[in-house]
């Protein structure tokens, strides 16, 4: 198994005529994602790889069982297209845009609480399932292989980087989920290990954090809790950044007495969570906890 | 993107939030000629965006117009914390009874605004926040409902619960200004906005001090904010640039420049960098890198003496390695780069990648912890 999405997960594209989106459809198609629809104002009844495109998501739904779409929509029209997905009842919702307006991003949030869906990102390269061959997203599938090992991500880079590293050493993954770089995103780190720890194929985790941000220290409590039983391993990019600067990702912000890189470090340890300082223990690390 | 002190009160007046009268002054006379007008006590501010100003001795008080004059000489061109002090808020004196402090910002771990205020104001908000929590008062606000009228009522019923013989008319006052203040924070897209100390005077408040950042993603419904702020025009003309790129540059004090894409990976990098005692003279993360993109990024770095090695990083998950070894070609073939180059590239056509640097007398390395070791040893053989 995996988690979140699985192989008859069926996609909608929104923003499928532009070319990202129609690159990262064929992509996705070749890898084994089930795209059902695309959707583009004005241009319903065109086709893009195949795949019919519809003028709104409405229509798009009307037409096909649609679980999840991903939106390859221009920053400032984000929260629209978002909204729209969620009136429309979609239930989980992938946003790889960058710069999402933060109040823009709020509002998205509160409306997926309010429909009880998923959002990841905004600024996420997507996730994939490799046992279930599916991508919602462009992480570029090569670098993955089906396995044991869960991953979350507030880098893409670092997502590729250290998937790469576990797929040749021989560590396939079930789910790797870039979770988003911004400060305001939907799946957090916590969710993420809740439905790792109930996914009966996921036998270890590695989580992949930044300073700035409190993903870390919630994701450490609730390992501390006792909530999760599976070993988890973690890595922060930005020990050695100065505090309070920004760097990159929006995310990368310290404020207050979380968010520091000295606070990650102290709620792993106390959670038991296995810190690699330097990206070359992460293999071994992961490897060990596999056992 | 934090602005000046001036600016926030400006727009807190546009959304009719009391500042006290005042005038912008660009040197002693404007400041004198400012002062007369006001005719009466002022303040005089230096503005600028660090904080501290109070303890750094950039906020001065004066009777006369002649007195305000001759203070305003030792403010102008005062240096704090790498900014220059051009411009001068000169504000009428507003007696005050009690300083409150009121604060609209984001709470990211609940992706919802929260607003705080707080009886005890003109303090560090954040040191009363850590050692008496129960002097501030919190109230999440639900985005799509903004703060509502009941909210702001409970905001002002605490802050009139610390003021001397407040009664209803000062709750009244207060709930309105909660309302507007929130206003401010959705209609400029800020990710904060505080007033502190806001002054309960005469039955009436007052902002004495404002403080706003807007959110830089949002800037595009705010094209009129979009100036330089302490730096030089063409410093402010690189930034604009950079950001229409979707690039964040930010420049340290190292001699290894640091050309790669994605935050995480980046930092990453800086970390293994430091760790080995080389230092970074840059955080770069440029977007979606292209053939043109790493062309002009490796502009960045030609003619910095300083710089003595970049360190080129490539993962070709979507782009290809070849596409953007053909860019550093192009580079090396119309340049003759002023630092040493290194590479690490892995990803779609690296062994087509390769050959394209070798014809340059690059030799590219796959292990990002090697060519971080390279990196170093190329950078201590030229020193």
């Amino acid at each position: 198994m995996s988690i979140i999405a699985f192989k008859d997960t069926r996609v909608l594209i929104q923003g499928i005529t532009g070319s990202a989106a129609r690159h990262h459809t064929k992509n996705m198609l070749a890898y084994g994602t089930k795209i059902v629809a695309g959707v583009r104002p004005g241009a319903g009844g065109q086709e893009v790889e195949g795949v019919p495109v519809f003028d709104n998501v409405a229509e798009a739904c009307e037409a096909h069982r649609i679980d999840a779409t991903i939106l390859f929509i221009p920053a400032s029209r984000v929260k629209a297209a978002a909204l729209e997905a969620l009136t429309n009842g979609v239930k989980l919702l992938v946003i790889v845009t960058e710069h999402v307006p933060l109040h823009d991003a709020m509002q998205i949030l509160e409306e997926k609480d309010r429909r009880g869906a998923t959002v990841i990102g905004p600024n996420t390269p997507g996730m994939i399932s490799p046992p279930e061959r599916t991508l919602l997203g462009f992480v570029p599938s090569r670098y993955f292989a089906p396995g044991p090992v869960g991953l979350a991500s507030r880098s893409g880079t670092l997502t590729y980087e250290f998937a790469s590293r576990l797929t040749d050493a021989g560590l396939g993954q079930s789910t790797c989920i870039g979770v988003g770089g911004d400060r305001i995103v939907g799946l957090r780190f916590k969710e993420a290990l809740q439905l790792f720890q109930a996914d009966p194929q996921t036998e270890a985790v590695l989580l992949v954090g930044e300073i700035g941000g409190t993903m870390e220290e919630e994701a450490a409590e609730l390992v501390a809790s006792g909530a999760v039983t599976k070993p988890v391993i973690a890595y922060i990019a930005g020990h050695t950044a100065p505090e309070g600067t920004k760097v990159g990702h929006a995310g990368a912000i310290v404020a207050g007495s979380r968010g520091t890189i000295k606070s990650k470090l102290e709620a792993f340890e106390r959670a038991g969570i296995k810190v690699a300082n330097r990206p070359a223990e992460v293999v071994d690390l992961v490897r060990q906890a596999l056992g | 993107m934090k602005i000046y002190e001036s600016e926030a009160k400006e727009l807190l007046r546009k959304s009719g939030i009391r500042t006290p009268l005042g005038e912008l002054a660009f040197n002693p006379q404007e400041v004198r000629e400012a002062a007369a007008r006001l005719g009466q006590a002022v303040v005089i501010k230096a503005q600028t965006l660090a904080k501290s100003r109070g303890k750094a001795g950039l906020i001065t008080f004066a009777e006369t117009p002649e007195e305000a004059a001759e203070v305003s000489a030792g403010l102008f061109g005062r240096q704090h914390d790498g900014e220059r002090v051009e411009a001068l808020l000169v504000e009428q004196k507003v007696p005050c009874n009690q300083e409150l402090y009121l604060g609209v910002t984001i709470d990211y771990t609940e992706g919802r605004p929260i607003f705080l205020a707080s009886g005890k104001g003109g303090v560090d908000i954040e040191q009363i926040a850590d050692e008496q929590p129960e002097m501030i008062f919190r109230v999440s606000v639900e985005p799509s409902r903004g703060l509502t009228g009941d909210q702001a009522r409970d905001l002002a019923r605490f802050l009139t619960s610390s003021m001397k013989g407040a009664g209803p008319e000062q709750e009244k006052i207060l709930t309105e200004l909660a309302l507007r203040l929130y206003e401010a924070f959705t209609g400029y897209d800020c990710e904060m906005v505080e007033v502190n100390p806001l002054a309960a005077t005469n039955g009436s408040f007052v902002a004495l001090d404002a403080a706003m950042v807007i959110d830089d993603d949002a800037l595009f419904r705010h094209p009129e904010l979009i100036r330089p702020r302490g730096q030089s025009e063409e410093e402010f003309a690189r930034e604009s640039e950079y950001r229409k790129r979707g690039w964040t540059y930010i420049r340290m004090d190292g001699d290894i420049g640091i050309l790669s894409s994605g935050a995480g990976i980046t930092m990453a990098i800086l970390d293994l960098l430091r760790a080995s005692g080389g230092r970074p003279a840059n955080f770069l993360d440029t977007a979606q890198m292209d053939r043109q993109g790493i062309y002009d990024a490796l502009h960045i770095f030609q003619g910095d003496l300083t710089i003595k090695t970049v360190l080129i990083h490539i993962f070709a998950g979507l782009n290809r390695c070849d596409d953007l070894a053909e860019g550093i070609k192009d580079f090396f073939t119309e340049q003759r780069p002023t630092f040493n180059v290194v590479v690490r590239m892995v990803g779609n056509r690296e062994d087509e990648g390769k050959e394209i640097l070798k014809s340059i007398g690059l030799e590219a390395i796959r292990g990002l912890e090697e060519a971080v070791q390279k990196t170093i040893q190329v950078t201590r053989e030229q020193t």
